[in-house]
């Protein structure tokens, strides 16, 4: 792959609280290149926003802990001055969040958003020209009637539409790398594929960056060229989207991917849910983290740590378990044809 | 809109009629005080009583005496004379009012102008020591009784008997078309104690709002958006925070301008507030129906006002 | 009347009464070397006072006023036939009367010769003359005024029973200069004595008239001046807005038409300037380090404290301002019997009573009603008292009052009876102290009790004064004299026709036969030492029952600035008067 634009090092991240340090995430390591989309998947408390937004700079405070790299066009930003940051945030590197309804300004018009959100990083827009062009962007995205909409609240929206206008809001200043936190999570399905077409086209346009994290495959599926599995703050699984889905190898991913209702299942089949619950972040378990949940767990897994390999004949697939590569093909074959196990 | 504050303001008159119902029923039928055995002395004998209360009106039934009070008012727009002074009750309200108005106004200008600073810095910093020391002082400023703060105040910086002679000492206000300066210097210590405790009020309450607002989605937004902190704060943060206060002070404003007794009191203020509780040592019906009624239409306002402004401030609220 | 309202903040009270029982011997011209009464004479012409009330006047028309301040206010601004000088508040002085009275037929007709050449202020601007006075006499029975006192004082005049504002045919005027009074009774020196409340100041009937038709009267907003000064009015003679603002400001300035040659009153001030309603506390503070100031409340103990400890001219204690006793209801159980009201006067400490009130400077230990400076105090035995063993001990005598319980029949010498009594008293310091240690008397008496304190309205209107609430103690109520006549003292506040079913003067309740019979006699008793030999009989007999407890003859102190030599009213609470104080 091209350089990578944006590239995540052994970031850690851990958050000092009254019931002790809760490690949210604890040695990623990803990167993405121009006009590549590197979809992140993992359940609530995997770290996956966590990640992303410290990547932003946006987790600051005197109770988090960060160690690592976040290079962004080769700068780290995680030991860049708050005045450097702001300058970075919003023009080359812009998050669109899961809730548009809260994470619009309820009580400013979105147009007026949008154009504070290009006067900031533009000195000497001025506020007719800001408006006009917060117009277009609203057009850009395909709002229909964006003339009248400037003006609007985010409250007189429709979902899909405050999810377009947040969109045009993180691209007014057309960023170079694009992190997308659940953009459809919030959406009810059919606005979800307008959501996820819209970002591929502005993304092909503009020759973007995009991080796509979500807890649902089937969005990963269609938009990601590279797709990450979190799990208790680590990365489990990664690949290239193709292959993932093709030949999964860490037990977490097979549950993800049985749990998710597929058309080309046989009939019948049942959807299985990965038992459990997910792991405390303050004290995981011991030795493979995924262990309690796992159902071919074995006695060594509770001991041993296993780290992020990459397969034999494949490196750009690495998994992090401790059953050999052979079992692991065995089971997923088995599990493919409907087995329950 | 307009719809709306007409059928509110046409509530705040049934609520009016409530009032002074109310009021009349306190004061006349379940008496604390007699305004004719006040008036007679102890040396009247029962005769002398009865014709004090006959030429006060108040040997007539119950009910005639409020249909008379209620007609005088809506149809005269008068409401009736003191049994002291016989001054009218309105010329007497119209007396007092330029100066409550005064002291409440200025009191609201001190104390928005000191919490909104006090409450965002504070919730800015959390825990460090500027949010310590102004939580301390909004402690005290929340406990100490505002009569005691005046006396204080006067006691240190009025200049006939404080230590350090820096302001107007009590009893000498002045209206405002008389003296500017004399009126502008004898009004701020006033100021400066009634507005303590609201100051104390508002800024925790904006500190409160301000810390969750600041923990909102659309905050974080902000930030990404690469805002300048200073914006961030001010123009996203306050902005959502300060709604609940602009209503809550509209509410305290109004109740202020029904009179602020303590405050009247210890710095010799004529005003509504002062007017209102002579009326009621001497139980003069006429001055406290007057008074109550005045308090209630500002109270009732206060609600309308705030109301639309609320709607104005929130567009999520605003009825379609 | 009843004592005005004290108000009097919580501060420092035990250090109060020990510094200043350790001073002041009980001189009755001033406790101690605070500022002794002064008659005025040689003061300096000009300047104006300040005057600082936290209460304002009741009212400005001196024929509905009652109270000690409005009183203090008319004193400079009318004229009445006769009246008091500022120290001799026993002595009648003529004022508009042109000499002595004369009281012929046993009592039944007094003469009164009116001056020459007094003026009323601006606008009526004309000489007073004797129709003036019958009116402002006349207009008291007019329901519009309803003058509290008229009926108790005027009423024996002949067609007064059944005046309402109208001509009264007693009151004759023979010519310009000469009133008659004819009356029913022969109660002419009980008159003659009324005449110095503000009654008899003379009202312009033409002037007034229209005014006195509004119900209430609107005379108020537009009294005229017959004295030295005058309330400051507009052209037409309104005072009310203009120089008086109700609540606000009282403003007196010379009158034009007062002639001084026509007036013992020197009228040095040029002005008084009263602001009202300011807080008594700040007012005290101001009075005591200002210039020009005088203060018309009832100063603080603590204020009292600070004067006298460090500014000691600065603070007069003007004695005859009223005894204070505990009444004991004598209706009802417990002390319907008279050795168990024998027992609780025996048992209380009226030392310790006074000791909360500031000690020694603040009044002498009362013995019997009448007090200082009332007619027949000393023929009834002064300061020393009528003799009665009961109250013999000022700091109280427990074994006596044991006997005079075991001669109610405990035999233990402590109440063993069921009733809890009802005991009323005042809130505020001190005078919720005296409750509370007249509280504590009774139980160390071994009766049960229930104290209750409230304010000065609710104790006299709702409690003391009802028979029906049924109260059995009230520990702090007081009787000021309406003037010098001893009837003043004793008539309402113990004659059993008195008992009203509220707004009750009689608030023991005391129906004694041969106390009623004496006190109707004396009413008709005629000349000064006559009459003073009669009450001063009656006061022995009413303290011989014990109905009441008399246990403070009152000194009310009151504050001025350092620069006002203050000439002090003895027969009005010590109030400054302005016809006779000047600046130094």
């Amino acid at each position: 792959m091209s350089d990578p634009i944006l590239a995540v090092e052994d970031l850690r991240v851990a958050f000092d609280t009254r019931d002790g340090l809760v490690q949210a995430v604890d040695g990623v390591t990803w990167s993405v290149a121009p006009g590549r989309t590197l979809g992140i998947v993992g359940e609530s408390g995997s770290g996956k926003t966590v990640a992303a937004t410290t990547a932003m700079g946006l987790v600051r405070g005197a109770r988090v802990r960060t160690s690592g790299r976040v290079l962004l066009e080769g700068e780290d930003l995680l030991a860049a001055s708050p005045e450097r940051l702001r300058r970075v945030r919003g023009a080359t590197i812009a998050m669109v969040f899961q809730d548009p309804l809260s994470a619009l300004h309820p009580l400013m018009r979105v147009g007026a958003q949008i154009a504070e959100a290009l006067r900031s990083h533009r000195s000497g827009m001025s506020a007719a020209d800001a408006r006009a062009r917060a117009i277009e962007l609203l057009e850009h995205v395909a709002i229909p009637n964006a003339r009248q909409r400037v003006d609007a609240y985010p409250h007189e929206l429709s979902g899909g539409m405050r999810q377009r206008a947040m969109i045009a809001m993180a691209l007014a200043n057309e960023p170079r790398v694009l992190i997308a936190d659940e953009p459809t999570t919030a959406l009810d399905v059919t606005v979800q594929r307008q959501i996820l077409a819209l970002l591929r086209r502005l993304r092909d346009e503009l020759g973007m960056a995009m991080v796509l994290i979500t807890h649902d495959l089937g969005v990963v599926a269609e938009t990601a060229d590279d797709v990450a599995v979190m799990y208790a703050g680590r990365i489990v699984e990664q690949a290239p989207a193709a292959e993932l889905f093709a030949a999964p190898q860490h037990p977490y991913t097979w549950g993800l991917l049985r749990s998710m209702p597929r058309l080309d299942a046989p009939a019948g089949a049942e959807l299985v849910p990965i038992p459990g619950r997910p792991p405390s972040l303050v004290h995981p378990p011991s030795g493979c983290r995924f262990h309690p949940r796992c159902p071919y767990v074995r006695e060594r897994h509770r001991s041993v740590d296993p780290a992020l390999e990459p397969l034999a004949g494949t490196p750009e697939h690495r998994v992090a378990c401790l059953l050999s590569e052979a079992e692991r093909r065995a089971i997923w074959a088995r599990l493919a044809q409907g087995a329950p196990r | 809109m307009a719809a709306y504050v007409l059928r509110r303001v046409l509530w705040g008159v049934v609520l009016l009629a409530l009032v002074s119902l109310l009021t009349f029923v306190v004061f006349y039928v379940l008496p604390s005080a007699d305004p004719a055995q006040l008036r007679a002395g102890r040396n009247a004998n029962p005769a002398t009583l009865a014709q004090i209360r006959a030429s006060l009106g108040l040997d007539r039934p119950l009910t005639a005496q409020y249909w008379t009070f209620l007609t005088h008012i809506v149809l005269h727009a008068d409401l009736g004379y003191s049994y002291y002074s016989g001054a009218s009750v309105g010329s007497l309200i119209v007396d007092r009012l330029p100066a409550t108005i005064s002291l409440t106004l200025g009191a609201a200008v001190v104390w928005v102008l000191a919490a909104v600073p006090l409450g965002v810095v504070s919730a800015a910093r959390r825990g460090t020591w500027v949010d310590k020391l102004t939580t301390g002082g909004a402690l005290l400023g929340i406990s100490a009784p505002v009569y005691w703060l005046g006396l204080l105040a006067l006691y240190l910086f009025a200049d006939d008997i404080g230590r350090f002679p820096l302001f107007p000492g009590a009893g000498s206000y002045v209206p405002l078309t008389d003296d500017p300066w004399k009126w502008f210097t004898s009004l701020i210590l006033p100021w400066l104690v009634l507005a303590s405790t609201f100051t104390a009020v508002y800024a925790r309450l904006l500190r409160g709002n301000m810390i969750e607002v600041l923990s909102e989605d659309y905050v974080t937004t902000a930030r990404a958006k690469g805002l300048s902190e200073r914006r961030v704060v001010w123009n996203h943060g306050l902005r959502a925070a300060v709604t609940p206060l602009v209503t809550l002070a509209g509410l305290d404003i109004g109740l202020l301008l029904g009179g602020a007794v303590l405050t009247e009191a210890v710095f010799g203020i004529p005003g509504i507030g002062r007017l209102n509780y002579e009326a009621i040592v001497h139980a003069d019906y006429p001055v406290i129906q007057g008074t109550v009624l005045l308090a209630a239409c500002f109270v009732i306002v206060a609600n309308i006002v705030v109301d639309v402004a609320y709607a104005y401030l929130d567009p999520r609220v605003r009825e379609r | 009347m009843r004592r005005s309202v004290k108000r009097a903040l919580p501060l420092l009270l035990l250090t109060l009464a020990a510094v200043l029982s350790a001073c002041g011997s009980s001189n009755s011209n001033g406790g101690g070397s605070a500022a002794t009464a002064d008659d005025g004479a040689g003061g300096h012409r000009g300047g104006t006072v300040t005057v600082l009330t936290s209460q304002d006047v009741t009212s400005l028309d001196p024929g509905i006023t009652y109270q000690s301040l409005d009183l203090n206010v008319l004193a400079s601004v009318v004229r009445t036939l006769y009246t008091y000088t500022p120290t001799a508040p026993a002595t009648l002085v003529p004022d508009l009367a042109a000499g002595p009275p004369q009281i012929a037929d046993g009592g039944k007709t007094l003469t009164v010769r009116l001056r020459r050449g007094v003026r009323f202020a601006p606008p009526v601007n004309r000489e007073v003359t004797a129709g003036d006075v019958k009116y402002a006499i006349e207009r008291g029975f007019n329901p519009n005024v309803a003058n509290a006192y008229a009926s108790t004082y005027y009423g024996d005049v002949v067609g007064a029973d059944r005046a309402s504002g109208g001509p009264i045919a007693g009151i004759e005027t023979p010519d310009d200069f000469t009133l008659v009074f004819r009356l029913t009774r022969p109660t002419a020196s009980l008159l003659v004595q009324s005449t110095v409340l503000p009654l008899s100041a003379p009202v312009p009937p033409e002037y007034a008239k229209p005014f006195d038709a509004k119900a209430p009267s609107q005379y108020a907003a537009h009294v005229v001046s017959t004295g030295p000064y005058m309330v400051a009015a507009d052209g037409s003679g309104r005072v009310l807005d203009t120089g008086y603002v109700p609540g606000r400001s009282l403003r007196l300035v010379r009158n034009p038409n007062w002639r001084a040659a026509s007036d013992h009153r020197p009228a040095y001030l040029d002005g008084i300037d009263f602001k009202i309603g300011g807080s008594a506390t700040v007012y005290g503070r101001q009075t005591l380090v200002g210039r020009g100031l005088v203060l018309a409340d009832p100063p603080t103990p603590a204020l009292v404290k600070k004067a006298y400890q460090q500014a000691r001219d600065q603070i007069f204690f003007s004695p005859g301002a009223g005894t204070r006793y505990a009444a004991l209801n004598t209706a009802i159980p417990p002390f319907d019997d008279a050795n168990v009201r024998k027992a609780v006067a025996a048992a209380l400490d009226r030392e310790q009573m006074r000791r909360v009130r500031g000690g020694a400077v603040i009044g002498d230990i009362a013995t019997h009603f009448l007090y200082p400076g009332v007619q027949g105090f000393e023929e009834a035995g002064g300061l020393q008292g009528t003799g009665v063993d009961f109250l013999a001990d000022p700091q109280g005598d427990r074994a006596l009052a044991a006997r005079y319980m075991r001669a109610a029949g405990y035999a233990d010498g402590r109440y063993s009876g069921g009733a809890t009594v009802q005991i009323v008293g005042l809130a505020g310091a001190p005078d919720s102290n005296d409750a509370q240690i007249f509280d504590q008397t009774l139980q160390d008496l071994g009766f049960r009790t229930n104290l209750k304190l409230v304010d000065s309205t609710v104790m006299y209107g709702r409690f003391c004064g009802v028979p029906r609430a049924r109260v059995n103690a009230c520990p702090n109520v007081g009787w000021l004299r309406d003037f010098a006549d001893p009837q003043t003292v004793l008539n309402l506040a113990f004659n059993g026709k008195f008992i009203f079913p509220e707004n009750n003067p009689n608030w023991p309740q005391l129906n004694d036969p041969a106390i009623n019979r004496a006190m109707d006699r004396a009413e008709l008793t005629v000349g000064t030492q006559a009459r003073a030999n009669a009450w001063a009989a009656i006061d022995r007999m009413v303290t011989a029952t014990a109905a009441a407890v008399p246990w403070l003859y009152d000194r009310q102190p009151n504050v001025f600035a350092k620069d006002v030599r203050c000439v002090p009213e003895l027969w009005n609470q010590g109030h400054c008067d302005f016809s006779y104080t000047s600046l130094k």
